[in-house]
């Protein structure tokens, strides 16, 4: 017995997947016989069965159905196949619809995607005990791997399993031999999208389960009408942006970054969702040598861009090196680095921020106004993760203002510039796609990727930049007249 | 003295193999609901189907009960052994799991059922490609040679009422067992060894320490795709060797 402490079986709710009812009203369409699509019998070695239909007779009705072009029609055809509403008789691993004379056939209500109903490990493997009599025990590799898989951890339903798969392969007999194709195949289809063999595309990434469905209507309690006060009031006293002045950012915002948008975009070299070929996340890691040219000219977008991405902040740091104005940039990562670490080690770091970075003659002392110091200092009493925020965002519009003009004008960014690479589109023929797909293989772990981190920056702590007034000192110690004061 | 212990085993025997044999029964008639589920909606559906369901899910509720109150009797008996006690858990988590996939078909039925009604002008039954009838399994799953169609042509509408109050019925006595039962599922272990669905005999009582495992792949034995992996039947003349 599963754990019943969340009743189960039409209590989890995936939002993501309302739009099924919207195909299950065209699906009930199709079946018109005056103006459904029209449907041809199958031939095969021993029996006919009917009800198959042609892709192109598929999307020439979505086409005329709802007045839409033909690519459109195809986009919508490939959905209902993704989804599992029809399924292709020969292929059936691919779940596309192709334009020709191919034949699919729609599938059985019981096996359509439902929103409510979550599709089960246990039938998932009833399904497998019982291919396996099929194909007396010639299972394909992927499935192999799930047999043994859920028989680990499904251990203590495999007896019911067994039992069940055998009685419904004896049921199943009882039905005269085309039905029990028909119904092999719909059983079939029905795993393919639910349980994709690798390299096959499904719709079925449905996103988060809820527990309250959120198309019922809430119940009018007191509570529902306090909720709806509390934000109303909130609503009012909001500050508020004249619709020019939002739009035209939202505008602004938009031409800036149409061509970095992969939806709108090609990314170069090759998207790799579609393509299944990775040199695009390769190309563009944090700590990569030269960065491709799309990045680099984010970068000049905003100063915020510039700082997110780590290989342009590493970028920002060199150039501050050389101009000897480097506490600016550790103060506000030493702040990063407080709000987003763990709690137990946030007492030392503020410590060490205020004895580095803003105590009066500290090695790495940061240029703020006496407001702001005063209401950081006596925050510092009691840290807490955000007790700095005030101190860092003076800093960062400081930066903003002040550095990052001169960064974008500067040799070291122009010459990162000039590198930068710009990728050529991949073309992949259909072959190399499928070769694609199956040597698709796991990226680092990423509990590595945090190893060499944390080495990286150790490393860097050690190398750490020059603390300016021991080179002030040495300097004045050589009797050598008196250094630039810094930025 | 001997008597009394001969005629308690037998007791004992007779009591096990009736819950075993009633077992088999719940689990062919869900089978079978299972098939007849799948064809609803689609181009088989018909008013002879709406009626084997009704009928098969009454049996199936029938055996239910009775299953349940058989291995409740057997759980709450103090007096089992370890062995046995082990035996009818498992055979408790055999009929909750039972239970569960009754469940589920019984509230997709419902659902399917409201959704395409029988006796409407404009019927848009999904063409499936199915087109013959459920009979064979219904009787199947009722243990008759013929079925016999006697219900009212209003089975597609008038049924769902019912349906809708045994779907409750049957949440009801799930909740109820898992509060009054104390039986931890994921501790039973299971008889049968992967691959024992290869074997012929099927029984629940048949402990079998099954012979069959899935082996490695083993590209030479492979008849031609690499891809597959090949899992040694028991009995049957092929040219592999087993693998234990």
């Amino acid at each position: 017995m599963t754990i019943r402490n969340v009743r189960d079986h039409g209590q989890r709710f995936r939002p993501r997947m309302a739009c099924l009812k919207k195909v299950e009203s065209v699906m009930l369409e199709m079946q018109d016989p005056k103006t459904g699509v029209k449907s041809q019998p199958q031939r095969l070695v021993s029996t006919t069965i009917p009800h198959a239909i042609t892709g192109e007779d598929i999307v020439a009705w979505l086409t005329n159905c709802y007045s839409i072009g033909a690519e459109e029609a195809w986009a919508l055809g490939t959905m209902l196949v993704a989804f599992g509403y029809i399924y292709p008789l020969q292929d059936h691993k691919r779940l596309v619809i192709k334009p020709d004379a191919s034949l699919y056939r729609f599938q059985t209500p019981y096996f359509w995607p439902a929103q409510q109903w979550p599709v089960e490990d246990t039938d998932y493997a009833i399904y497998l005990a019982k291919r396996n009599i099929r194909k007396r025990g010639v299972l394909a590799l992927y499935e192999q791997v799930q047999y043994n898989s859920l028989h680990k951890w499904m251990n203590h339903k495999w007896d019911f399993i067994v039992m069940q798969a055998k009685e419904q392969y004896r049921a199943g007999k009882e039905r005269k031999k085309p039905d029990r194709v028909v119904f092999d195949c719909q059983e079939r289809a029905y795993w393919v999208v639910h349980r994709p063999p690798p390299g096959t595309v499904s719709a079925m990434d449905y996103g988060l389960e809820r527990m309250v469905d959120p198309n019922t209507e809430e119940k009018q309690t007191s509570d529902f009408f306090r909720r709806i006060m509390i934000f109303t009031q909130q609503s009012i006293m909001r500050p508020r942006v004249k619709s020019s002045v939002s739009i035209g950012a939202l505008v602004k915002y938009s031409v800036t970054y149409n061509k970095h948008d992969p939806f709108l975009a090609p990314c170069l070299p090759s998207n790799p969702w579609v393509t299944d070929d990775v040199t695009y996340w390769f190309l563009n890691m944090a700590n990569v040598g030269i960065p491709t040219k799309m990045r680099v000219e984010r970068w000049t977008f905003s100063f915020g861009e510039l700082l997110s991405d780590p290989r342009g902040r590493d970028d920002f740091r060199l150039f501050l090196k050389k101009e000897f104005s480097g506490e600016n940039l550790a103060f506000w990562e030493a702040c990063e680095d407080l709000k987003w670490g763990t709690a137990a080690t946030m007492n030392d770091k503020a410590q060490q921020v205020y004895k580095t970075f803003l105590t009066r003659g500290a090695p790495r002392w940061i240029n703020i106004d006496g407001k702001t110091m005063e209401v950081t200092v006596k925050g510092l009493k009691h840290p807490h993760r955000y007790v700095l925020d005030a101190a860092q965002t003076h800093i960062f519009m400081l930066m903003k203002k002040d550095s990052f003009g001169r960064y974008l004008k500067s040799p070291v960014f122009k010459d990162t510039q000039k590198r930068a690479i710009c990728p050529d589109q991949h073309m992949f023929s259909v072959p190399q796609l499928e070769a694609n797909a199956r040597k698709r293989r796991p990226s680092i772990s990423p509990i590595i990727v945090r190893q060499l981190e944390q080495e990286e920056r150790a490393r860097m702590a050690t190398s750490g930049p020059v603390d300016i007034t021991q080179v002030m000192s040495k300097l004045s110690n050589k009797g050598k007249e008196v250094p630039p004061s810094k930025k | 003295m001997d008597g009394v212990l001969l005629s308690k085993l037998k007791n004992q025997i007779k009591k096990d193999s009736e819950c075993k044999t009633m077992l088999d029964a719940l689990n062919k008639v869900t089978a079978c609901y299972r098939h007849l589920v799948i064809a609803l909606g689609s181009t088989s559906d018909s008013q002879n189907l709406r009626e084997e369901l009704k009928k098969t899910r009454k049996k199936a509720q029938e055996l239910a009960v009775a299953n349940r109150n058989k291995l409740t009797e057997l759980l709450k008996d103090k007096t089992t052994s370890k062995d046995d006690r082990a035996e009818y858990e498992r055979l408790w988590v055999l009929f909750t799991s039972s239970m569960e996939l009754l469940e589920v078909d019984m509230k997709r039925s419902l659902e399917i059922g409201q959704e395409f009604p029988l006796k409407v002008p404009t019927r848009h039954l999904i063409q499936t490609g199915m087109t013959g009838s459920t009979t064979t399994v219904a009787a199947r799953a009722m243990s008759v040679q013929n079925m016999k169609y006697d219900a009212d042509s209003n089975i597609d509408t008038a049924d769902l009422k019912e349906l809708q109050a045994e779907i409750t019925q049957v949440g009801q006595m799930m909740e109820e067992m898992e509060m009054k039962v104390q039986v931890a599922p994921w501790a039973v272990e299971a008889k049968q060894e992967a691959g024992a669905e290869l074997k012929s005999t099927l029984s629940v009582g048949n402990s079998s320490v099954g012979v069959i495992s899935i082996c490695e792949e083993d590209a030479r034995s492979c008849p031609g795709d690499e891809n597959c992996c090949v899992c040694i039947p028991n009995g049957t003349d092929s040219p592999y060797s087993p693998l234990l």
